[in-house]
């Protein structure tokens, strides 16, 4: 009988630490990612506001204009973002949430399948160096669309991607790379 | 003399009359009002053997006029200066363009996404897009990028579609009996669902270097069609048990004919070589002709 009392208790306390950790860390969690989502609107904003300066591209654009127009978005996020560096978007507390939300994401068979997609992807030509552009003839690995749909969202104009196990925020037209975490997969 | 010289000049001419007159076979059956089209995907790789299918297509052109293309996407391959536009497209290409030929694109892991602004790709600006020809409709999707704005787009669009086809069209293929990547069980679990719910009648991919067409999966017709500019010889599994039909010794295209409740199909090897064919009854099992 007392056995019993002790072994309800402990469980008891368990399952009420695990709430309080639950609870503890979604506000956090929330808090982080918000903090990313204005981060990244922030980065939108100043990237819509530099193509304003750059050539129009209609959707009827000829292969010169869309070169033109990637070149000189290009250089003027360069130029605007002159002291940006590793870690200015993913900041430590949403690097640990993207890190624990790809751990829960692929376990077991899944993981072992998005590792072989990711890893056979042709990025070796591809430099982490926030403010340049990802290399126009290296390969974008699939971003799965179970994991796009658990991620932060982000607007049309910024992209995840992965390069080995680093994942990346790439501009979308530019392809330069905004920010990077280093050994995001697990 | 002179009548000697017309002689002449008329063996000649048909000694060097294009293929099609010559030797084409065609299973499709050009029937009044159809909508035809041709499939390439997998494309721009700027080689001679990619100029031979662009060549192979114009002259079945002249037996099969389609109207457009459907392009699975990697539609160029390295860089995309615009010499690159050229040497990989515009150029292999030429003779349907000059034709008026409206090519519609999706993307590939190797397209950059400003593709979507190139006049010749008429994507109108966007990375998932929907047409309409005749009763059919067309889906193009990014696969590579399938996020949830996408996602809601499609199923809003099917919901409220009522054309007699629907097809979709996109990168990486759900199933695929290729060694090489195979099929995308993530894009599968997520696409898969909306496209027997909303009545998707056929899928086109690329991604893998060959041609297949799968047996049909929950009522639903998947070809993979990624030879058009590269090839993986020898690259479909033996084994697979999906595969109805698959191609892997050489560069192809197809060609495709829908007709009320009938959409026929081909696939033709790079040299002119009819290397599947068959129909497909809308709602109904596939019969093969090949």
């Amino acid at each position: 009988m007392k056995k019993s009392i002790f072994l309800g208790v402990v469980v008891c306390s368990l399952l009420a630490t695990a709430a309080i950790a639950q609870n503890k860390s979604a506000p956090a969690d929330k808090t982080a990612i918000q903090t990313f989502e204005k981060q990244v609107n922030d980065y939108v904003n100043l990237r819509n506001k530099l193509r304003e300066n750059a050539p129009k591209l209609s959707k009827d654009s000829t292969p010169e204009q869309i070169h033109a127009y990637r070149t000189a978005l290009e250089q003027s996020l360069r130029s605007a973002r002159a002291g940006a560096k590793r870690g200015d978007l993913f900041r430590p507390e949403t690097a640990d949430y993207i890190r624990r939300t790809l751990k829960l994401e692929f376990q077991g068979k899944d993981r072992q399948q998005l590792r072989e997609t990711i890893f056979e992807t042709e990025t070796q030509g591809v430099v982490l160096r926030v403010n340049y552009p990802y290399a126009q003839t290296a390969e974008f690995s699939e971003m799965p669309a179970t994991l796009l749909a658990k991620l932060p969202q982000l607007p049309k104009e910024v992209r995840y991607r992965f390069v080995g196990r680093n994942m990346l925020l790439v501009d979308r037209d530019s392809n330069v790379i905004i920010d990077y975490m280093p050994d995001a997969l697990p | 003399m002179r009548r000697n010289f017309l002689l002449a000049l008329l063996i000649s001419a048909t000694l060097f009359l294009p293929a099609s007159a010559q030797r084409l076979k065609l299973t499709l059956p050009v029937k009044d009002g159809s909508v035809r089209f041709a499939v390439i995907g997998d494309t721009g790789s700027g080689t001679e053997k990619q100029r031979d299918v662009g060549t192979m297509m114009a002259q079945y052109r002249a037996v099969y006029p389609f109207e457009f293309v459907l392009m699975m996407g990697d539609n160029l391959y390295g860089g995309e200066a615009p010499k690159d536009f050229e040497k990989k497209f515009s150029g292999p290409y030429k003779a349907l363009l000059d034709n008026n030929v409206k090519f519609y694109a999706s993307l590939g892991n190797h397209d950059q996404a400003l593709q979507v602004n190139y006049a010749n790709f008429n994507m109108n600006g966007k990375e998932y897009y929907r047409f309409k020809k005749g009763n059919v409709a067309f889906y193009a999707l990014n696969s590579n990028y399938m996020d949830k704005k996408q996602v809601e787009w499609l199923q809003s669009e099917l919901a409220k579609d009522n054309s007699d086809w629907k097809v979709c069209f996109f990168h990486h293929p759900p199933y695929s009996s290729a060694k090489a990547h195979g099929s995308d069980p993530q894009l599968r679990e997520v696409v898969e669902p909306i496209f027997i719910k909303y009545g998707v009648n056929v899928v086109l991919t690329g991604h893998d270097h060959v041609y297949e067409r799968i047996k049909p999966q929950k009522g639903i017709y998947y070809f993979v069609s990624g030879g058009g500019g590269k090839l993986r010889e020898g690259d479909v599994k033996d084994t697979s048990t999906l595969t109805e039909k698959s191609y892997d010794h050489d560069l192809h295209f197809m060609l495709f004919e829908v007709s009320g409740d009938q959409m026929y199909f081909q696939a033709i090897s790079r040299t002119g070589e009819t290397i599947d064919s068959g129909v497909i009854p809308r709602k109904k099992s596939v019969k093969s002709a090949a």
